[in-house]
């Protein structure tokens, strides 16, 4: 894995987008994570919203920017769900946080290494979530690690798509 | 400090967004008095706010998607049928070809019609007063079972109304919004739903589950549930009217935390999982169409005349009773009188109740009626016994008769006399 100095960082550069693609990806991500599994009966093992955190927050190697991202998107699917509201709010803020702070350290244009932070932070999502829920609020919730296994490849499957659309928006120089 | 806030930034964010969170969720989150957290049932200001702009930022590109999806399956399925034209046109005469496609698409029209027309039979035959609406999303997780309708609270609807479809039970209203509402189906978690089983006539409280299969729970082992038995609501939860059919019986597994109770998986009979069409019970307060109230008019006049019949009917069998000889038993002992009598009538006469005569044994034995040997007479000691009973038996006979007169009657039927 290729560890990157701050100048490295530096020389590689952070990567801008059009204002809309940050207003527009997020958007289309909750808008599709709340339609497709209408369509997908039973297979709608993926999490927009979480791949969307975490491509932004390792692109724009900005922590504060993963951690806002993050907390936005979370708060949103909670909105539409009839939990409490927070619960993916802080499961995404600590994932925007973390993608935001390795994106720092690692050369984030490694597709397979894009790819295995997916797979890792969609597992450390659920954790997050199941730790909330559970020990937090001491709320009742059945659980399927297997479910959320394939929830990780199914982001890590639709992240290999994904970013190599978004990193096509990008504004070059 | 100011070289604390900047070189700790990010970690300061964090903690910031982290505690608003966590002090948000909190405020959600109540103790109840079993010892258990639990979510309030009705949401917040603020929480309904955030939920409310959710809805109306996700709803117009939903209801989008959802009017292009169903353009995009007519243009392909037009696509299709387009290119199976051009193939036959190449085979057969053109003028078969075309009658022959629109009698098959009058065909499948005339089946997409009878489908859409089941459900508004349903909906115009049902007692109650319901509401059609369209699922047009979700909330995209399987830890959260819900799902929005495109209606709102523009057409008056309320939480906790019952959703179903021609199948049965769906769900109910969870919040409503200006224009939509959010449906929690009964196979989430967090639902539940007061079901009886058709046949065993068991009453349970329907639960959903994580995989998705609502189950009965909390209710003792009992070997008379059996797979493919009807489940229906039982009209306690104040939610769903009494009658609606849930599902059937799916299997019957142990309670992994009680050793002598079950919990029984339920198939839905409606498709939770591919819901179009809903319909949500706005009243209910029974609906009868003109026909039904006319018959409920008719009926109610015919009951005066019924309740006449059925006491003419009932003097006349007890008349008949009187008059059959072999029903009375002349030795049985006399009945109680009647002690409760309407002021200004005469009092019942009270007849002994009908006891079947034995036919004489043809060879009697120690076992037969009447002719076991009594101990105490032939010991000679059963001189007073013998003259307590006497007086007994003789008293029996005087009080008995007034039973066989003619003008006797039932005792129920002793106030019309």
């Amino acid at each position: 894995m290729a560890l990157l100095g701050a100048d490295s960082r530096r020389d590689l550069g952070i990567r801008s987008y059009p204002m809309l693609v940050y207003v527009l990806a997020p958007l289309v991500a909750v808008v599709l994570q709340a339609w497709l599994p209408r369509l997908l009966v039973g297979y709608a093992w993926f999490d927009l919203p979480l791949v969307v955190t975490v491509y932004f927050a390792l692109v724009r190697r900005d922590p504060i920017q993963g951690t806002l991202m993050g907390a936005a998107l979370g708060l949103f699917e909670d909105a539409l769900t009839h939990h409490a509201i927070g619960i993916n709010g802080v499961a995404k803020t600590v994932v925007g946080f973390l993608a935001g702070s390795v994106g720092v350290r690692i050369d984030v244009e490694n597709r397979t290494i894009r790819l295995m932070l997916t797979f890792v932070l969609s597992l450390l999502s659920s954790v997050v979530y199941l730790f909330i829920h559970r020990v937090l609020l001491g709320l009742e919730l059945d659980w399927s690690w297997l479910a959320e296994l394939m929830k990780a490849v199914g982001n890590t499957v639709i992240a290999l798509v994904l970013f190599h659309l978004l990193d096509r928006l990008q504004i070059r120089d | 400090m100011e070289s604390f806030f900047v070189r700790y930034r990010n970690l300061l964010v964090l903690l910031a967004v982290l505690l608003a969170q966590i002090i948000g969720l909190a405020m959600q989150v109540r103790h109840t008095d079993n010892g258990r957290n639990s979510l309030d049932t009705k949401d917040g200001t603020g929480v309904r706010l955030i939920r409310l702009w959710a809805d109306a930022l996700v709803t117009p590109p939903e209801r989008i998607f959802h009017g292009s999806k169903l353009g995009a399956l007519s243009l392909w399925g037009n696509y299709l049928a387009l290119r199976h034209v051009r193939e036959q046109n190449q085979d057969l005469q053109k003028t078969i070809d075309r009658l022959r496609l629109e009698q098959a698409a009058l065909l499948e029209d005339a089946r997409q019609g009878q489908r859409l027309q089941a459900i508004v039979d349903f909906q115009q035959k049902y007692i109650y007063k319901t509401l059609a609406a369209q699922a047009i999303g979700s909330s995209g997780s399987d830890q959260s079972r819900v799902f929005y309708i495109d209606k709102g609270s523009d057409y008056k609807l309320e939480r906790d109304m019952a959703v179903i479809t021609a199948d049965g039970i769906v769900g109910k209203v969870r919040e409503v919004f200006p224009h939509t509402s959010q449906v929690l189906a009964i196979n989430d978690q967090s639902s539940g739903a007061g079901v009886i089983l058709e046949t065993t006539r068991i009453r349970g409280i329907l639960r959903g589950s994580a995989t998705g299969r609502p189950q009965i729970v909390g209710i003792l082992a009992d070997q008379r549930i059996q797979p493919g038995e009807k489940v229906l609501t039982a009209g306690g939860d104040q939610i769903f009217p009494r009658g609606l059919p849930v599902g059937v019986v799916d299997r019957v597994v142990k309670d992994p935390e009680r050793d002598s109770f079950i919990d029984v998986i339920v198939k839905p009979a409606a498709h939770l999982d591919r819901l179009d069409e809903v319909l949500i019970i706005t009243s209910t307060q029974p609906r009868f169409s003109p026909d039904q109230q006319q018959d409920l008019a008719t009926s109610e006049a015919l009951k005066g005349v019924e309740a006449a019949a059925i006491k003419e009917q009932q003097k006349a069998s007890a008349i008949m009773a009187e008059r059959l000889p072999g029903l009375t038993d002349p030795n049985a002992p006399p009945a109680a009188p009647a002690t409760a009598t309407a002021p200004g009538q005469t009092p019942a006469v009270p007849i002994a109740a009908p006891v079947p005569k034995l036919m004489p044994a043809r060879h009697p034995d120690r076992f037969t009626p009447g002719s076991a040997p009594n101990p105490l007479q032939d010991q000679g000691t059963s001189a007073p016994a013998s003259q307590e009973s006497k007086p007994a038996a003789t008293d029996a006979k005087p009080q008995s008769k007034p039973a066989q007169t003619p003008n006797t009657a039932p005792p129920h039927l002793g106030r019309d006399q």
